[in-house]
């Protein structure tokens, strides 16, 4: 099989980041191709999730740039710059779904934000939406507060894959879920990757999601990515924090062969 | 990679045929599926058309959720398609329906149903509103038997929060107030001769009536809000909860210290207020009608008796206390929801200041026979 040339979808260059007087990241360099399902490690405090936001957009790092689909979302005007944010959906840690609005209108949301279809239309992509994230139907008329912690992650998905996006982001997919639920929740993001074709960028603490979901580890360390490479090539790179993580996912890459 | 188009032929029997090409997709930022459906709609409702979607380079179930919706609920022979497209829209449609919303019915019944429900509802807010004040004064009662407990931390916080922070606003606009009166009353009295009435009037205004609702409406609205919203918050975090598997009273860490802090501070507040606002209308008296600042006080003091003062600072008492028990009571039954947190919060503002214009109402009338 050949593989086509690798298209990057996201590149940072030369990333700084400081708050106050802590140096977050320092000449940070990553890049991020098509198709490529990267979870981003580090120890607590590493700047993980502050990466994941300067690469939405949230914040703007301090120096250098981050460029997604080739393009600098700072630099550029309001139109085109909401238009490429619809090529990205983001699962936020909590959920984020937007509490006085039912399971329904928060996927809808985003279709109803793109003023291209009329009701009927949007109506069928939610209840789509819903059945890709395996869930039924009548979930939709409930209130966020009325849902249990899967369930609001599920829905966030859903709403994160309303616009069908590229590339899709996740916080701490599997926090507050237990084994079965993470395992599962695992399952559909690999089985939604697969059928829809996404790059898949993503931060966790759990090891088991780490191993199960990811093709390739960005490590976060010294301020900067120490390693970009798949999980086995994690055991050539000579860094004690790479090391020490090598340790702790070995066992599990053995036991998945 | 191009965007989404189609295009029309028309065959010898002069029967339409349309081609789509390009990326049906929302990935593709140039599309847009609004008027790719309005240039479509003529073929969508001819019957006779036959489409071809071969050429799609991708559809996605945007896409394929338009085309759907144009063509109608099922697929028949007018559309050429592949494998691939097909089991797309065949998973669109296995889609279950959302059970319908129920239908906006106007029935006889409809104006006694609306009655019952704002009685249940009515009566749930007085059962809770009840409910707090047993618990404030059993909390107040463990006090007496313990009064270490007391929550000293929290109750300072909440008068410097509530009563220091609101020194500067509040005398602005009493100054204000008071300034706008008196030149109002001076241009009416000096027609009649009767200049030196306006420290009557302005005195008894300001000490007994203005001087303590000012401070009301005030702090219902910076300190009550505050209130509520914090609560509301604390509620939907879960740190009223966390409060309580520590075996911490919530009414008496939360609620107590602000109701307790509150109506401490306020009748300090009316006198505040009611200062700045004598001094404006001094001030304005001096202008207007040229009274001297020592002969305003002087006057004041012998015109108006000092019960006036005791009244103002029972009504301050009061109204300290009906604002912090609405917020505290509208802060509690915030739900998780940022509509419930609004809307509860605006209740508690508005029942605050309509409870406190009330009860100056009946207090006015009956003690309208003490200090005139």
């Amino acid at each position: 099989m050949s593989t086509p040339a690798p298209r990057p979808i996201c590149e940072i260059h030369k990333l700084w980041t400081v708050f106050g007087r802590n140096i977050i990241h320092q000449d940070l360099e990553l890049t991020i191709n098509a198709g490529e399902v990267v979870s981003l490690v580090g120890g607590s405090g590493s700047g993980k999730t502050t990466l994941l936001r300067h690469i939405v957009g949230l914040t703007q790092p301090t120096r250098g740039e981050v460029l997604l689909f080739g393009k600098n979302l700072h630099a550029m005007d309001r139109v085109p710059q909401q238009r490429l944010m619809n090529r990205l959906g983001m699962l936020f840690q909590q959920g984020a779904l937007f509490s006085a609005l039912s399971v329904f209108d928060n996927i809808a949301f985003p279709l109803r934000e793109l003023r291209q279809f009329n009701e009927a239309t949007i109506r069928q992509l939610v209840l789509h939406k819903l059945s890709l994230v395996e869930m039924e139907p009548d979930a939709g008329n409930r209130l966020p507060s009325q849902l249990s912690g899967g369930m609001i992650k599920r829905v966030a998905l859903a709403r994160a894959l309303a616009l069908e996006p590229e590339l899709l982001l996740l916080d701490e997919p599997t926090a507050g879920l237990d084994p079965e639920r993470s395992e599962n929740f695992v399952e559909l993001i690999k089985q939604i990757k697969h059928a829809l074709g996404l790059t898949v960028i993503f931060v966790t603490h759990d090891l088991d999601t780490l191993v199960s979901l990811s093709d390739k580890v960005a490590v976060l360390a010294d301020q900067r990515i120490v390693a970009n490479c798949s999980l086995q090539e994690l055991g050539h790179i000579d860094h004690p924090f790479v090391q020490n993580f090598f340790q702790g996912i070995r066992v599990r890459l053995e036991r998945t062969g | 990679m191009a965007a989404a188009s189609f295009q029309v032929e028309h065959n010898s029997q002069g029967n339409k045929h349309v081609t789509l090409y390009g990326q049906w997709s929302l990935r593709d930022l140039d599309n847009d599926f609004a008027q790719l459906r309005k240039a479509l709609k003529p073929y969508f409702a001819d019957n006779t058309v036959q489409w071809d979607i071969t050429h799609v380079e991708q559809l996605d179930t945007a896409g394929a959720a338009v085309l759907q919706n144009g063509w109608g609920s099922h697929l028949d022979d007018k559309v050429t398609l592949t494998d691939q497209q097909r089991a797309l829209f065949t998973s669109l449609a296995d889609i279950p329906q959302l059970p319908p919303a129920k239908a906006f019915s106007l029935d006889s019944l409809r104006l006694i149903t609306n009655a019952g429900r704002l009685t249940i509802f009515l009566s749930s807010h007085i059962a809770d509103f009840v409910k707090l004040l047993g618990l404030l004064v059993l909390e107040l009662a463990y006090l007496l038997r313990r009064p270490q407990d007391f929550p000293w931390r929290e109750f300072s916080a909440n008068i410097y929060k509530s009563g220091i922070t609101a020194l500067p606003v509040t005398a602005l606009l009493g100054f204000m107030i008071g300034i706008a009166m008196s030149f109002l009353m001076a241009t009416q009295l000096r027609t009649f001769g009767a200049d030196i009435f306006i420290v009557n009037i302005l005195g008894l205004a300001v000490i007994r009536e203005l001087g303590p609702i000012l401070m009301a409406v005030l702090i219902a609205g910076r300190s009550g809000s505050a209130m509520a919203a914090q609560i509301g918050v604390m509620r939907v975090t879960e740190e009223i909860d966390a409060l309580a598997t520590m075996g911490i009273s919530r009414i008496l860490r939360v609620v107590l210290p602000k109701v307790l802090g509150l109506t401490f501070i306020a009748p300090f507040l009316v006198i505040w207020t009611s200062v700045w606002a004598l001094l404006g209308g001094a001030i304005s008296a001096n202008i207007e009608l040229g009274l001297g600042f020592r002969f305003f006080f002087e006057y004041l003091a012998t015109v108006v008796q000092p019960v006036n003062i005791t009244l103002g600072l029972i009504k301050g008492l009061m109204f300290g206390f009906i604002v912090a028990i609405m917020a505290c009571h509208f802060g509690l039954r915030i739900k998780p929801n940022t509509e419930s947190l609004s809307r509860s919060t605006t209740s508690s503002v508005v029942t605050a200041i309509t409870c406190v214009i009330l009860i100056d109402a009946s207090f006015a009338i009956l003690t309208s026979s003490i200090g005139v």
